[in-house]
């Protein structure tokens, strides 16, 4: 390995593949044989750890727009995926029953049809495609701890990490493929110490498994150059001049290659080749749920609907409890065939994973949720999570000695309370430091800010009445004196001065009284200073 | 003549309202001349009472704050498993939180709920009540029949919580389930107490200095 600054010529480093390494190759398929490892590296097959540091196994779906199709036919009916082009759809993609009756990607969809009256038609659905790849790759994370997409059809998983907690590359790659199969779906499988040359092998199925640098020249070479996933024209440029093959781009002078065709394609061959460094960066599967749940047909059944509501609730259920989560918030989406989807939100005080409370919590709402038209799919999304805490229950012998159990604590009590009338009309109170009436409390939700209050404490002297009005209310006056309700209130206690508030633009000026009615009642009234013979009511003394 | 009528007395089936009474021990008003005519010497928390007024502002939540703040202190050890929260369903100003400090409350235990319509009201303090965790429920319902009196009442008795219905004058001739009936009527000189019905108690006029 010399240095590349010196010897400029060529792309790659050896000029002809070796014989050893060739040998490397082997189908994946073949189970139940390691692969046998030759030349002087041989240490009876265990890896060679100084040399090999990543090794990336590529998962590459050819037939994804076929297989995130949900057939709704009957089992055996033949499918095929169309696509628009110009106005006309054409067959991108056939099962095999389709294929053996002739129908060809390419085709019309009414040529397809004559062939075969029987078969189901689907549009391509690239959404569809991408949620059935995050699935895969979802699933996949329990083999590595990085899964990187790595195009729309392309998973590459990190696996030299993997090795030994699987039971070795065989174990592994078995287990993976055999995954793959179960799930239904057709990958084209490799394993190289890059990830791009590990996307390439796979694209050109060539179903092997490289694990040292060295050898990866000469299984790319061989190569054609429309596995690379370069622009149509780029390869057809090379084709031209002759150049089939990654081998055949490798013996092109490095200048001129980048001269020609740009940058880009130096780089990803010296990246495929382990030249230069590859970054990834790893997928993570969301951290919130998101579960759909599609009918053949329209709905109003409301038994139904929430039965298909309890399930998705199971699924959440579960998601959550994988990652040891749980989530505040939830919202259900009824999608109609016509007209905007009626949404549904639920809110829990804590972080909350558990199905039969959040089904409790939406028994209460959906009672009075108006779904003006039929459903045709429903959709569970689940909030922002958090660390679930693990609550400790009360032992049998705690509890008052007779007492009925405690049904539900007050964050499940206030739960019901806001899923049946709503946010706004459950709160707690909490005191502010402030002189001004008005501002000394304040409403919080109780599922924002749980538990928050402040140490303000009225001084004991001063009186203060158990009723507020929520805006003090104009009384009129008979010669300097309020009257109430035609009574002219007798004031019994006060002055007392409340000033100022300059800071909020909204200062007072204002004597506080304690007014006395004739038949008893007590209220609060107050005289404002700035304008000198208006009295307002602003509190009883409940 | 004294024999027989022991033993009358001893046959399970006749029901004697006042040994009912003394069995439970009331929770103290505050007020001792109030407890002295309520049966065990106090409200009785696990029941519905009601109060009769014309009026707010005489003087009808001084009656109960002394109780409810001792309720919203109460610590697990003195039996509550958690201590008691005190909801307010559909009240008809805010309660001022600075002037229910003074008086000993905790606010941090305090839920006020705000339905929007009369069902509600009641389905709201139904739960509070029965959920177990609310050592008393004030609400201020907008009716209340015999039927859902006594829903209230077996929800307090369910979830041992005091549920306290605030009702005006004119359901005094209502039949009610509530385990006491009070009515609050003031004048200049203070306010009147006139226990209207006390299971286990006598109805009685108590004169109050609220």
């Amino acid at each position: 390995m010399k240095s590349r600054a010196c010897k400029p010529p060529a792309l790659g480093q050896d000029a002809t593949p070796t014989p050893a390494a060739m040998q490397q190759s082997l189908p994946l398929e073949l189970g139940g044989r390691e692969p046998t490892r030759s030349g002087a590296h041989s240490r009876g097959g265990l890896p060679a750890r100084d040399t090999v540091q990543h090794l990336w196994f590529c998962v590459w779906l050819p037939q994804l727009p076929l297989e995130a199709v949900v057939s709704t036919g009957a089992p055996g009916t033949p499918l095929a995926v169309v696509e628009e082009h110009h106005g006309i759809h054409r067959i991108l993609m056939a099962d095999a029953e389709a294929l053996a009756a002739g129908v060809m990607p390419g085709q019309a969809a009414n040529a397809a049809l004559a062939l075969l009256p029987t078969l189901q038609l689907e549009e391509r659905s690239p959404p569809r495609e991408q949620q059935a790849l995050e699935e895969l790759a979802a699933w996949l994370e329990r083999f590595s701890s990085f899964v990187s997409m790595a195009g729309p059809d392309v998973l590459l998983l990190e696996i030299a990490g993997s090795l030994r907690l699987f039971g070795g590359l065989q174990a592994l790659r078995q287990a993976l493929s055999r995954g793959l199969r179960e799930l239904g779906f057709a990958a084209a499988l490799a394993i190289a110490p890059t990830p791009l040359a590990a996307t390439w092998l796979a694209r050109a199925s060539r179903r092997v498994c490289i694990r040292d640098t060295e050898n990866l020249g000469p299984a790319l070479r061989r190569l054609p150059l429309a596995c690379l996933d370069w622009p149509a024209s780029l390869c057809e440029a090379l084709a031209g001049m002759g150049v089939a093959t990654v081998g055949d781009c490798l013996r092109l002078p490095r200048e001129g290659f980048t001269r020609r065709f740009g940058a880009r394609c130096l780089l990803d061959l010296d990246r495929a080749l382990g030249h230069l460094a590859d970054p990834r960066s790893s997928w993570r599967a969301p951290e919130h749920f998101c579960g759909d749940y599609e009918m053949t047909t329209e709905q109003a059944d409301r038994k139904l609907l929430l039965n298909i509501c309890e399930e998705l609730l199971q699924a959440h259920e579960s998601f959550l409890l994988a990652r040891q989560l749980g989530t505040q918030r939830l919202s259900f989406s009824f999608f109609h065939f016509k007209g905007p989807a009626t949404e549904l939100r639920l809110g829990c005080a804590r972080a909350e994973r558990s199905a039969a409370r959040w089904f409790d919590l939406l028994r209460i709402r959906f009672e009075r949720l108006v779904l003006p038209e039929p459903v045709i799919a429903v959709r569970l999304r689940g909030g922002m999570t958090q660390p679930l805490q693990a609550e400790s229950g009360d032992l049998p012998f705690h509890g008052r000695p007779g007492a009925s159990q405690r049904r539900f604590s007050i964050a499940q009590l206030a739960e019901r309370l806001i899923a049946r009338i709503g946010d706004q009309s459950v709160q707690a109170t909490t005191m502010v430091a402030e002189h001004r009436p008005q501002y000394a409390w304040r409403p919080h939700s109780l599922l924002a800010d749980w538990s928050c209050n402040t140490h303000a404490e009225p001084p004991p002297y001063l009186q203060r009445p158990l009723w507020m009005l929520p805006e003090p209310a104009l009384l009129p006056a008979d010669s300097g004196y309020p009257v109430h309700q035609g009574c002219r209130l007798r004031l019994v206690d006060g002055p007392e001065r409340l000033e100022t508030g300059w800071w909020d633009e909204d200062g007072i000026s204002r004597d506080y009284y304690t007014a006395l009615r004739p038949d008893g009642r007590r209220l609060w009234v107050f005289r404002n200073r700035n304008h000198e013979s208006s009295w307002y009511l602003h509190g009883y003394f409940g | 003549m004294s024999a027989s009528l022991d033993k009358l007395l001893a046959n399970p089936r006749v029901w004697r309202g006042r040994d009912q009474a003394r069995h439970t021990s009331g929770l103290a008003s505050g007020y001792p001349e109030l407890d002295r005519h309520l049966p065990g010497g106090g409200w009785s928390p696990d029941s519905l009472t009601e109060i009769l007024t014309s009026q707010y502002g005489i003087g009808e939540l001084r009656l109960l704050m002394p109780a409810l703040a001792r309720l919203s202190q109460q610590t697990p050890e003195q039996g509550f498993g958690e201590p008691g929260w005190i909801a307010w369903v559909a009240p008809p100003f805010q309660p001022y939180p600075p002037a229910l400090r003074q008086c000993g409350i905790d606010l941090s235990r305090m839920l006020i709920v705000r339905p929007q319509d009369a069902s509600e009201i009641l389905w709201s303090a139904e739960q509070a009540l029965s959920s177990g965790t609310c050592a008393a429920v004030l609400l201020w319902p907008e009716f209340l029949n015999d039927q859902a009196g006594r829903r209230l009442q077996l929800a307090a008795e369910k979830g041992r919580s005091w549920a306290i219905a605030f009702r005006p004058l004119t359901a005094r001739r209502q039949a009610s389930a509530a385990a006491l009936r009070l009515e609050l009527q003031a004048d200049a000189q203070g306010t009147r107490v006139h226990i209207l019905k006390s299971r286990g108690g006598r109805p009685v006029v108590v004169d109050l200095l609220l």
